[in-house]
């Protein structure tokens, strides 16, 4: 048992020596030698003598400690690893739905607008029933007001209206997670799509936004692979407002790095 | 009879919500509207996948005691077949449940949505229901009636009834996976496309296939291990070597038809994950390098785990063969293994999915332990194969876990954090999908080595060291741990939509939440179902096991009891 934990420190230790001398970052240091830990207790495990017959209340006992043990290591586990802070994509979220989630209020205050106007002509139309009958006072009748929410006036107020365009295709730059593919300053993409740093000197905004609208329309050269697949979604069309698409190939078209390589566009459509 | 009333009430729930349009949501308490969902949705499916992956599990034991005449895979049949019908209710009142929750949480999606599947929801799957339920009854009430020559008949029933599991399992993958990949065309808008699509388009969408293959071959895999935790539980509770000796070999059993399931399960997975990112590509980077990444990290974990548990207990099957270290196997088994992982990290790199060349390479490098030892005379311990098979385990573990850096986003990934140069490869696809193979390859090798030792030698059933238990009972807490945390994966790929791209969700909850919170409730899921089944287990079991400890006609004086 000691010699297999000796031989697990020593394959940590040099894991750790070979990763270190590399600028591999710590953690990932720490990550190998706890797989060779890993590995002398799998070593230690399978030539282990064997663990004799339990039953009744001691074979019960040892299932619910394995069973607590388990949850124990589950959760500990997963909370151990970096975790994503929701309010990142919380905020991104409340922009993107922020128009529809207005609308979805406006809808109903409208239907309860409805429902008002329904009623007060079904007043009317009695009102002027009791007046044919002749009892003026009917007129005097009213009716209280319907309990519905009064109708926002200031309900769907649209992203970037009479806003700075640029700050727009920034911002829609993030918001519709664009570097994800994309490499620009420098930052984000994962070779899947073209670098972007020159692309307003090979492209007009009109060019750049028909490629985020039909991204059939225009292939990078290089990326033939890419293109014939449809890497490049074909839902930014359905997810932004034109003049997104606009702010967007506005603020792309005026990125014109002329020491970055963006490949040449080719049209096809 | 209770399921009909059930479902009655479900779909006039939904109807009388139909009529009120705009009806508002309540608010559920102490877990919010999306967690209440997601914990009755995933019981809903744990109790679903067991009931549709047990009798496939189950037929096939059937069969296998039919052909070789050997009574203890009827047992087996039988009694798993007792425990799934207890969890069929469980089923159903999940089920039900969770459509009141749906409806409760979000009435006017779950209307818009059950409008769009009025067929799916009201007709066929209640249809298939009850055909499921009247041949599960029928299957186990004729077991004691159709044997001996009536046996074929039986098993053509059990085959009837997995059809139909079959079926349902389609069906209702048509608006599960609806929810991710909504067919579309190009040129024409989502919502457009939707108004005019036949349920055919609907229910045919790119991911449906692929999902319906992975859970087939997952209700196989799942199966087997709860089987494997059953047989563990009464193992435990055994009080003659008579008993443990079945108990061993039910185990034993289970989990043999349960890595069946599971060699397979990398592969439709990879192949589901392949369909969906070829429908949307956001989904991949989503997944594996941005908010789910960590989340993809900790099912390498559970995999890693679940492969070296399966391995282990295989090892710990050999230990108690009687003759098991005269068992030899040729040289070429651990040269192989040892570079199976190199060579095919680099085929990957070369030749990537879906090239075939890949195959060329590949296939003939893996075959060859099997078909060339007669030309290799040299040979080396079944202890030694094994051993060497645990190492590359754990070299192709570590490189299945190692991410590209140690962020929960790769948005913003600092430098300091992120794999340099030269080590990237590790954090690449083909690097994972090479560590996938060869834990792949090494439990089958496991597997052929066992079956040698096993003709060579003699069982002693009954006599597996008692640390084995422990491992059937831990190989059924990963498989439905990580069920859980994959369904969460599958759901949280629609992002902020209900159905993708189509209908948002506009609720505040339509954030990814946090890996720790997420396995809290995972953890929370595991351990209410496996506490009903092992409930079940017992109230199912241990009336046969009285029976068999106190035969019939044993000679009792009047008024002894």
């Amino acid at each position: 048992m000691f010699k297999k934990l000796t031989i697990g420190l020593v394959v940590g230790g040099a894991l750790v020596g070979i990763a270190h001398s590399q600028e591999v970052p710590f953690d990932f240091q720490k990550l190998f030698f706890i797989f060779a830990l890993i590995g002398a207790v799998v070593f230690m495990m399978l030539d282990a003598s064997p663990i004799g017959t339990m039953n009744g209340g001691k074979s019960v006992f040892a299932v619910i400690t394995f069973w607590i043990l388990l949850i124990t290591a589950c959760i500990a586990g997963a909370s151990l690893l970096p975790q994503f802070n929701p309010e990142d994509e919380r905020a991104k979220i409340d922009k993107l739905l922020g128009k529809e989630r207005a609308a979805s209020q406006k809808g109903k205050a409208e239907e309860l607008i409805a429902r008002a106007k329904a009623l007060d002509e079904q007043v009317k139309a009695l009102e002027e029933r009791l007046k044919g009958l002749g009892g003026g006072q009917a007129a005097s009748v009213s009716l209280p007001p319907p309990s519905g929410e009064k109708p926002s006036s200031t309900a769907g107020t649209t992203a970037g209206g009479g806003g700075d365009v640029m700050k727009v295709g920034e911002e829609q730059w993030q918001l519709q997670e664009c570097y994800n593919c994309h490499k620009l300053r420098g930052e984000g993409g994962k070779k899947r799509g073209p670098e972007l740093d020159n692309i307003g000197s090979l492209l007009t905004v009109e060019e750049i936004r028909s490629k985020i609208y039909d991204p059939k329309s225009i292939m990078a050269e290089g990326y033939e692979k890419e293109y014939q697949k449809g890497v490049m979604p074909d839902k930014f069309k359905d997810l932004m407002e034109p003049q997104e698409m606009v702010a967007l190939a506005t603020w792309l078209g005026s990125f014109k790095n002329t020491s970055v390589n963006t490949p040449k566009p080719i049209k096809k459509k | 009879m209770a399921l009909i009333v059930l479902f009655s009430l479900c779909v006039a729930a939904t109807g009388a919500c139909a009529q009120e349009v705009g009806a508002s949501s309540v608010e559920l308490p102490y877990t919010g509207n999306r967690t209440a969902v997601w914990v009755v949705a995933q019981l809903h499916i744990l109790f679903a996948a067991f009931i549709l992956g047990a009798p496939i599990f189950v037929v096939i034991s059937e069969w296998l005691g039919y052909r070789k005449q050997d009574p203890r895979y009827d047992r087996l049949a039988k009694e798993i077949t007792k425990i799934t019908v207890i969890l069929f209710s469980m089923t159903a009142v999940t089920g039900g449940l969770f459509i009141f929750v749906l409806l409760a949480a979000y009435p006017q999606f779950t209307t818009s949505f059950i409008n769009q599947f009025y067929m799916v929801f009201a007709v066929m799957y209640p249809a298939l229901f009850i055909a499921e339920t009247i041949l599960m009854y029928a299957y186990l009430y004729t077991w004691d009636v159709w044997k001996g020559e009536k046996k074929g008949r039986h098993i053509a029933l059990g085959v009837l009834l997995n059809l139909v599991c079959l079926l349902i399992l389609f069906v209702i993958n048509g608006p599960t996976s609806f929810m991710n990949t909504p067919p579309k065309a190009e040129g024409v808008s989502p919502q457009d496309f939707i108004a005019a699509a036949t349920l055919w388009d609907k229910i045919a969408n790119q991911s449906w296939f692929p999902l319906s293959l992975h859970r087939i071959d997952g209700n196989v895999a799942f199966g087997g291990f709860i089987a494997g935790m059953i047989a563990a539980y009464m193992y435990m509770g055994a009080k003659s070597q008579e008993e443990r000796a079945y108990y061993d070999w039910m185990g034993f059993a289970a989990i043999w038809i349960a890595v069946g399931g599971s060699l397979l399960q990398p592969f439709t997975g990879l192949l589901l994950a392949y369909e969906m990112c070829d429908y949307d590509f956001s989904f991949c980077p989503y997944m594996m390098a941005d908010q789910l990444s960590m989340f993809f990290e900790m099912q390498g974990m559970m995999i890693g785990l679940l492969f070296l548990a399966i391995n282990y207990y295989s090892w710990l099957s050999v230990k108690r063969i009687e003759g098991a270290e005269n068992v030899r196997m040729t040289i070429l088994a651990p040269i192989v293994l040892v570079v199976l992982l190199p060579v095919t990290m680099w085929v990957m790199n070369k030749y990537w999915i879906p090239d075939p060349m890949s195959l060329a390479f590949l296939l003939p490098l893996t075959l060859s332990p099997f078909l060339l030892s007669r030309f290799v005379p040299k040979t080396v311990s079944a202890r030694s194969v094994i051993k060497v098979g645990f190492i590359v385990m754990l070299v192709s573990d570590a490189v299945w876990l190692t991410p590209g850096g140690f962020v929960a986003t790769g948005t913003d990934m600092p430098d300091d954090l992120k794999l340099p140069e030269g080590w990237d490869f590790l954090a690449s696809m083909p690097a994972k999908l090479s560590a996938i193979l060869t834990l792949v390859f090494v439990t089958v090798v496991n597997y052929v080595l066992y079956n040698r030792t096993i003709k060579q030698g003699t069982i002693l059933w009954g006599k597996i060291d008692f640390v084995s238990q422990f491992v059937l009972i831990f190989l059924a807490f990963i498989s439905t741990w990580t069920m859980g945390l994959m369904g969460a994966v599958r759901s949280l790929l629609k992002k902020y939509f209900h159905t993708y791209s189509l209908v948002s969700d506009l609720s505040a909850e339509s954030f990814t939440p946090t890996l720790s919170y997420s396995a809290w409730w995972i953890t929370a899921i595991t351990v209410f179902f496996i506490a009903i089944v092992s409930v079940a287990a017992l109230v199912a079991l241990r009336p046969s096991v009285s029976r068999v400890r106190e035969p019939e006609g044993s000679p009792v004086p009047v008024g002894a009891k």
